[in-house]
């Protein structure tokens, strides 16, 4: 036996493979985002002197906090194989809603909040299970989305639903001169990132989205990494939802109109593959920066708002197509 | 079913062929460190078939990739009837009457048999009138002996050869004068082979050119009038089939003897592991009982759809059994869960590697921790030290390049790739491990490693149960071989009272009889 495994180690030997070098584009992918920023934000400062002020700057990561929440809290549904959901605005609504509501008959933050959370994660890990007890999750989402926002619009009756008395506006307060949304989406952003890079669940999160088929083989459970990823995103839904009512003391079935569109181009131009199995909250924390940065320059510019969408939506086509390209040509030099 | 083409076989080959179709001289190309291809020489002449041999990487692929103008070589030259031509980019090489039946195959399952023959072909009208494209579809169908088939089948429903030889059709149209057969019976059972081989030989009496790229080698015997082996990127001297032997052949792509290709057999113990008493499921058309010891492998064999490749999978938890009784030491087993059965110590290797063996966009470590990362997690975090190290240790085990362990497993040969979906399960200490053909489309040194690690395995008290289509590697690996034909097992003996002819005409004399 042992001359049988001295005859292996020889083919090893012989058969030991050499395999090209190649820059992996999970290792380049975070450089080209912040080549991408890098490269907007001098854009910005060299044709908009108001760019680089603290209050700018404050304003930008603002505006990137609530759509980088959402979307970090997305990624591990669109990591799982799940593609993205088509009700963020009505989810991160119902939150709101509900936060100010409960604000208004006369509830305690902490419970209120609490609440919000609970309700919010109630409502996404049903999706979780219809979706993982296979129907398409473009079509699930787009339903729960239809429904909140229809029972919300007939509890509300279409008008706006007050904080009352009770109102703190805590969600616009600063702690050492950065605003709280900024705090919690950065917590966020690496509580979620350690969650799917260093933990068995995060791992089965990707795995099940790079492969369902091998992944089942390997007694990891598509319903359980699905509803766990609808778990999380449900945080995510209800904390925003919870900030922005928290800064106006006020929402309507309306709120959040173009929070979907702004959630999937944060994470598609952060580089996840909507395929799934392939991305990292991080970098779509990183997209929702650049497209707040490009944005606000958009703002300082005078552009209009449609202007702003058309500009949004043509930076989110040049960066896919441009990862895209990336990830084809490194499949050919293989 | 060959008939038919042998009454007017080596009408051409025989005769003074004018020169070659295809020349190919001193043709380079390099991927950053590796010399993929290294100077490589060959000739094709009208109405031959030239084999194509050499072990993944010796680079056969890349050879094919230039001709089918996918890649441009970086020097070296292609002569197209005595003149110099450019293949690159694949316009080209299709303008020049090269045509290449891939692995994977391209034809759209959603659409029928008739808009497929259309789909990419010029000079047919964009109407698609469905009787004009079902009558041109009858016709062409014919030529790759599919005449019996309705061109409004959907692709999707026919049997892999079925999709191969349409594949093949699809190219006739073009007038293809120079086919490349890659591998195209690495999914096929033996009768399908047949089918495909029949075209081929057929094809080349009509006088075109074919170069048959494959890793069997019996097939190279029945089709083939030359031989061309590549090592390491370089030609050897084509040589007519008729002068070289199996071995001859395996020498010359080894550039060694194989007499080392199987591991020795450890005589294994008595300890009974595991007891299946009347198994029937999906697959199956009789009960099926047979035992396994602590350190046995027990080898199934039969073609596609025998139900060898049935009794593994539902001893894996993958299909429902309908009745039965199996024993895994003392315990009841409860089938039917994937997961269940994972839990027990059954490990799974399957057939399809890129459908459901690896996760090929994750790298390296990951898919080979993927089935044990939660022992090497505790509190549910992962520790990075304790999960490079037991996957560098498999790594190391099976020869694969500990240091790229991070790359992406698509960055890797199909040989490697395969040591990586068997090595996975390793590390999750099996007691019974289960793999369904193996080394398919694996090149002989990745085989040799694998069937020594499985012999390891075994050492430790593991016992195998191996299905494969491959009655060479059942015979050279088994300690006891069963055979199965359409859904029953038809005999169950120790490897010692098989031969390789006897197990051959086991697999195959049923047919006859049924």
């Amino acid at each position: 036996m042992s001359q049988s495994s001295e005859e292996g180690k020889k083919f090893s030997s012989v058969f030991r493979e050499k395999i090209p070098v190649v820059g992996s584009l999970e290792v380049l992918m975070p450089y080209i985002i912040i080549g991408l920023a890098a490269v907007a934000i001098i854009v910005s400062v060299t044709i908009t002197p108001s760019f680089l002020t603290a209050d700018n700057i404050r304003a930008i990561l603002r505006n990137a906090s609530i759509v980088g929440i959402v979307a970090v809290a997305m990624t591990p549904v669109t990591l799982s194989g799940n593609f993205v959901s088509l009700a963020i605005s009505q989810s991160a609504m119902l939150a709101m809603v509900s936060y100010v509501a409960l604000l208004g008959a006369g509830w305690h933050q902490a419970p209120a909040i609490l609440i919000v959370i609970v309700g919010l994660i109630i409502v996404g890990v049903i999706q979780g299970f219809i979706v993982a007890a296979g129907l398409n999750p473009i079509i699930t989402t787009l339903a729960a989305g239809a429904i909140i926002f229809g029972v919300v619009s007939e509890m509300t009756g279409g008008w706006i639903v007050l904080a009352g008395e009770n109102f703190v506006a805590w969600g616009s307060s600063n702690v050492v001169g950065i605003p709280i949304q900024v705090l919690i989406f950065l917590v966020f952003t690496v509580l979620v990132t350690l969650l799917m890079s260093r933990t068995v669940i995060g791992r089965e999160t990707m795995l099940v989205g790079a492969n369902r088929a091998t992944a089942q083989i390997g007694g990891i459970s598509f319903t359980r990494v699905t509803v766990i990823a609808f778990v999380i995103f449900s945080v995510g839904l209800a904390i925003a939802g919870v900030l922005n009512g928290a800064a106006f003391g006020q929402a309507t079935a309306v709120s959040f109109p173009a929070l979907t569109i702004d959630v999937i181009a944060a994470l598609l131009v952060g580089g996840t593959a909507i395929q799934g199995g392939q991305g990292s909250p991080l970098r779509s924390a990183g997209g929702a920066l650049l497209i707040s940065v490009i944005s606000n320059m958009m703002v300082l510019n005078d552009f209009s708002s449609g202007g702003r969408l058309a500009v949004q939506g043509g930076v989110v086509v040049v960066v896919v197509v441009l990862l895209d390209q990336l990830r084809r040509r490194q499949v050919m030099r293989l | 079913m060959s008939d038919k083409n042998n009454t007017n076989k080596s009408s051409q080959i025989g005769g003074a062929t004018p020169g070659p179709r295809l020349t190919v001289r001193r043709l380079s190309k390099r991927y950053g460190n590796v010399q993929a291809l290294d100077e490589v020489d060959f000739e094709l002449y009208p109405g031959e078939v030239m084999a194509l041999l050499g072990e993944n990487g010796a680079g056969k692929s890349t050879l094919v990739k230039i001709l089918s103008g996918l890649v441009q070589p970086d020097s070296g030259a292609i002569e197209i009837g005595g003149r110099p031509a450019v293949l690159f980019p694949s316009t080209r090489s299709q303008a020049a009457g090269v045509a290449v039946v891939h692995q994977e195959y391209s034809s759209v399952p959603k659409l029928t048999v008739a808009e497929n023959l259309v789909l990419g072909q010029k000079g047919v009208s964009s109407l698609w009138l469905p009787r004009r494209l079902n009558t041109r579809a009858r016709k062409l169908l014919s030529t790759v002996g599919l005449e019996y088939l309705n061109p409004r089948t959907l692709v999707e429903q026919l049997s892999v050869a079925e999709m191969q030889l349409l594949e093949i059709a699809r190219l006739l149209v073009r007038d293809a004068q120079i086919l490349i057969f890659d591998e195209p019976t690495a999914a096929l059972a033996d009768r399908e082979i047949e089918r495909v081989l029949a075209v081929i030989k057929q094809l080349s009496d009509e006088g075109r050119s074919v170069i048959y790229v494959t890793h069997r080698l019996p097939e190279v015997f029945r089709v083939a009038d030359r031989v061309t082996v590549f090592r390491n990127g370089r030609s050897l001297p084509t040589k007519p089939t008729s002068e070289l032997d199996v071995d001859a052949v395996i020498t010359m792509m080894l550039g060694r003897d194989l007499g080392t290709m199987f591991p020795a057999r450890v005589a294994h113990h008595d300890e009974l592991l595991l007891d299946v008493d009347g198994l029937l499921a999906t697959g199956l058309s009789e009960p099926v009982s047979l035992s396994l010891h602590c350190g046995e492998i027990v080898g199934l064999t039969g073609q596609l759809g025998s139900g060898a490749s049935a009794v593994v999978q539902s001893l894996a938890g993958m299909l429902p059994l309908q009745s039965g009784r199996v024993l895994l030491g003392n315990d009841n087993l409860l089938l039917g869960s994937r997961a269940a059965a994972l839990k027990r110590g059954i490990a799974y290797c399957t057939a399809d590697r890129k459908k459901d063996g690896i996760f090929s966009g994750r790298p390296i470590r990951e898919n080979l921790s993927s089935p044990w990362v939660r022992s090497v997690a505790p509190n549910g975090f992962i520790s990075r030290r304790l999960e490079i190290e037991r996957s560098s240790e498999i790594g190391s085990r099976f020869a694969i390049d500990v240091k790229r362990l991070s790359a992406t497993v698509s960055t890797l040969s199909g040989g490697n790739q395969q040591k990586v979906a068997v090595g996975k399960w390793l590390g999750a200490q099996p007691r019974v491990m289960l793999l369904e053909e193996p080394t398919r489309g694996v090149d002989i040194g990745a085989r040799a490693e694998i069937y020594q690690r499985l012999r390891d395995l075994c050492a430790s008290g593991v016992g195998i149960i191996v299905a494969s289509s491959d009655t060479s590697e059942i015979l050279g690996l088994s300690d006891t071989i069963a055979t199965f034909y359409r859904g029953r097992m038809t005999s169950i003996k120790s490897h010692e009272d098989w031969t390789e002819d006897a197990l051959v005409r086991e697999v195959m004399h049923q047919e006859a009889a049924a």
